[in-house]
């Protein structure tokens, strides 16, 4: 009995504990406090949709029509690297580029002001050429041959030197003699080689030899991501992929700002709510309840918060998404009504409060777990058929959430407060669980 | 409290509340938004009339243009630009502009071409039909070993009863509101449908556990073990969905108009599902058995 009492006490601690970390994560400077630890970089914030942070989302269908079905995953591919060059040209705002099933891509723009200029510079099709650049004056001037001369690009190791390189394929024919003249004249002239896409250098200037076998090693101080990169982009120019814009969704700033401050306002009124109503109905077990939610609470925002660090598992929230987490914490008293209504139920048969706290928790156990299962699994086929939709992902992503960690406050939390509150003689009112003494059944 | 010998009061309740909206839903159907329907829409602040939104669209050759007031001081313009794709932007700056001029600050902007729209609808079938079939197979699972007469496959289609009860009465509250107010419903009342399917199954769960777990320790009449088993769950089941509903409830009031239909669609569907874990998936129970008792009897004779 001792050592239960004492293993009782430690999971106390274990709980206050996570509850104090917990609350000063979540808080929303908890930047401050965090940097007066001495933690530098301390920067977290809950990753927000484009409806919540304002911006717009594009997406553009390829039109693979004219590529050959082997190459149309190379082709869609250099697209999205073609893309993301594009998206990002200042380099600022987390610009995502994603692929959307077999012939769409996706594109976020948070906080885009010209959409129309975003839409044209994005949606362009890729135009690849070749140019020759004096190496005195520095003046380019077109060679004539340009994305339709190249059959294939790919990133490669040379043999003897194990340097990534580009392994640069011209189609036959006329392509490859064409090449061949170019170089030989630009080796003679010792002018350089630059190849652009949509105006931006790919690779060089770059002096080159003569090439009249139809295959060019593009070879410099390159790793082999860089490699990879050149040869995407050539790809792109070499199978050039005519874009259409088939979605939009923007959403200006004032009203993604206006949706955070209503959000945060109905969510801070709903808890509010349920732990009054749990406190009037429960009693003591209600109280202990609201203190198991408001752990639920802090953790769900700290797991927010900290899945910005786990790259692809980033919680993004979107409106939707709080209003998944707003749901889950009516459903995270769920659990807590199932184990007080049975803890009622068993005090009203006449059993001690230690027998009938623990009856009440084995027995509400397979009407929590199946019960929360079948929202679960709703929340996993929403998630797998909602790619092409993010707002109803993060809406299936943060109902999940919250019914799993719900599921582990409602156990753990309650049954831990309530075991210790029990085993106390103060505790042993049945009043204060809501059962009236004469209810009870002797 | 005998609720499992009003069960035919209960079923023409149901019957009654669902009427209505399955005629609407045959009649007139669902309004589709433009995530299955394709085309533009574009929110605005203040209050537009269809004249000045008219006016601003002059000479972009929009189809369809419609002005649904939304809340209190914002205004939902959809249209379709029957334009080639790549213009679609430029009109779109175009419109925003001349509706700044006349005092209406664009806040959101949405626009779905036909192929996509095609997949959400497809995959807002597909899911719908996925969670269906992965309920009942799980409830089959989960009641396995369900004390006899009923079997688990039983409790499984009854909670999909349930389920159907609650989803399609959203539906035809949806399609009311589509016919009378120009409600439309969107990729997102998909996702409402599917949360209250889950509720309703969740809640119809705890019951049936109840009923599983007193079909174990007592002996006695199958209609009596089930009407104290909705007794027992009673109070837990009103209580959780009552939090629920404060939740969404706070929601709904204070969250904003851009999800307030959506929260909507959840309190209908979680109040529908409240009364259906109640007064039709388990009397349900009770009327199956009695079914096939009675076939049983006959087939003897």
């Amino acid at each position: 009995m001792i050592d239960s009492i004492m293993s009782l006490r430690v999971k106390f601690a274990l709980i206050l504990v996570l509850a104090v970390v917990t609350t000063l994560i979540a808080l929303p400077r908890e930047d401050a406090i965090l940097k007066a630890l001495g933690l530098k970089n301390a920067n977290l914030q809950v990753k927000q949709g484009l409806d919540l942070q304002g911006g717009a989302q594009l997406v553009f269908q390829a039109d693979l029509a004219k590529v050959k079905g082997e190459d149309r995953d190379q082709a869609l591919e250099s697209l999205i690297t073609v893309m993301n060059k594009r998206a990002n040209i200042g380099g600022t705002a987390e610009i995502t580029v994603q692929r959307q099933g077999n012939d769409r891509v996706t594109v976020s723009l948070p906080g885009v002001k010209d959409v129309n200029e975003a839409i044209d510079r994005i949606g362009k099709t890729a135009n690849l050429q070749f140019v020759e650049v004096n190496a005195q004056s520095g003046e380019q001037a077109p060679l004539g041959i340009d994305g339709k001369d190249i059959d294939s690009a790919t990133a490669d190791y040379d043999p003897q030197r194990s340097q990534p390189v580009v392994r640069l394929q011209l189609k036959g024919g006329e392509s490859t003699k064409k090449f061949g003249e170019i170089t030989t004249k630009l080796s003679q002239s010792g002018n350089l080689l630059l190849t652009l896409l949509d105006g931006q250098p790919t690779f060089g200037p770059a002096r080159t030899e003569p090439i009249n076998d139809g295959t060019a090693i593009l070879s410099g101080d390159m790793d082999i991501k860089e490699a990879r990169k050149i040869s995407e982009e050539i790809t792109a120019g070499a199978l050039p992929v005519p874009v259409t814009l088939v979605e939009q969704r923007s959403v200006g700033p004032s009203l993604g700002r206006e949706s955070v401050q209503h959000s945060i306002i109905a969510g801070m009124i709903g808890l509010g709510v349920v732990a009054l109503f749990m406190l009037l109905y429960y009693r003591l077990a209600g109280a202990l309840a609201v203190g198991a939610l408001m752990v639920y609470t802090t953790i769900t925002i700290v797991l927010y918060k900290l899945s910005a660090f786990v790259p692809g598992f980033t919680i993004v929230l979107t409106l939707a998404g709080i209003a998944g987490f707003i749901l889950s914490i009516g459903m995270a008293v769920d659990a807590n009504i199932l184990i007080f209504e049975r803890l009622k139920e068993e005090l009203r048969t006449g059993k001690s409060f230690v027998a009938a706290l623990e009856a009440a928790f084995e027995r509400a156990w397979s009407s929590i777990r199946d019960s929360n299962v079948s929202t679960l699994i709703t929340c996993a086929i929403l998630y797998f058929t909602s790619s092409a939709t993010p707002i109803i992902r993060g809406f299936a992503v943060t109902l999940a959430i919250g019914v799993l960690i719900s599921m582990f406050t409602a156990i753990v939390v309650t049954r831990t407060l309530l075991r210790l509150v029990i085993r106390r003689g103060w505790g042993h009112n049945l009043r204060w669980y809501g059962v009236k003494p004469e209810e009870v059944q002797s | 409290v005998n609720i499992i010998g009003k069960r035919k009061l209960w079923y023409a309740i149901s019957i009654l509340m669902i009427i209505p909206g399955l005629i609407s839903l045959f009649v007139w159907g669902l309004k589709l938004g433009i995530d299955f329907n394709s085309g533009q829409l574009s929110v605005v602040r203040g209050n537009a009339s269809v004249e000045t939104v008219r006016q601003a669209a002059e000479g972009l050759g929009f189809n369809d243009i419609q002005v649904v007031p939304s809340g209190s001081d914002q205004t939902q313009i959809r249209f379709r630009d029957p334009s080639p794709q790549a213009q679609h932007e430029a009109n779109h700056q175009k419109f925003k502009a001349k509706l700044a001029e006349r005092d209406l600050e664009e806040l959101s902007f949405d626009s779905v071409g036909p192929t996509v729209s095609k997949d959400i609808a497809r995959n807002a079938l597909l899911s719908l039909l996925l969670v269906s079939v992965a309920i009942v197979l799980y409830i089959a699972y989960a009641f396995r070993n369900a004390p006899p007469p009923v079997s688990p496959w039983g409790f499984g289609f009854m909670a999909i009863a349930a389920l159907l009860h609650d989803a399609l009465f959203v539906l035809g509250v949806f399609s009311l509101l589509g016919h009378f107010f120009g409600v439309e419903i969107d990729a997102l009342f998909v996702t409402a449908i599917l949360t209250v399917i889950g509720f309703s199954v969740h809640d119809t769960i705890v019951v049936f556990d109840r009923i599983r777990e007193n079909l174990r320790r007592e002996k006695g009449d199958f209609e009596t073990i089930v009407n104290h088993s909705i007794l027992e769950t009673l109070a837990r089941s009103i209580n959780t969905s009552l939090t629920v509903l404060l939740t969404l409830l706070a929601l709904f009031l204070f969250g904003g108009e851009s999800i307030k239909l959506f929260v909507l669609a959840l309190m209908i569907g979680i109040a529908s599902g409240t009364y259906s874990s109640i007064f039709n998936a388990s009397p349900l129970l009770v009327t199956w058995h009695n079914y096939r008792l009675r076939r049983l009897q006959t087939a003897k004779k």
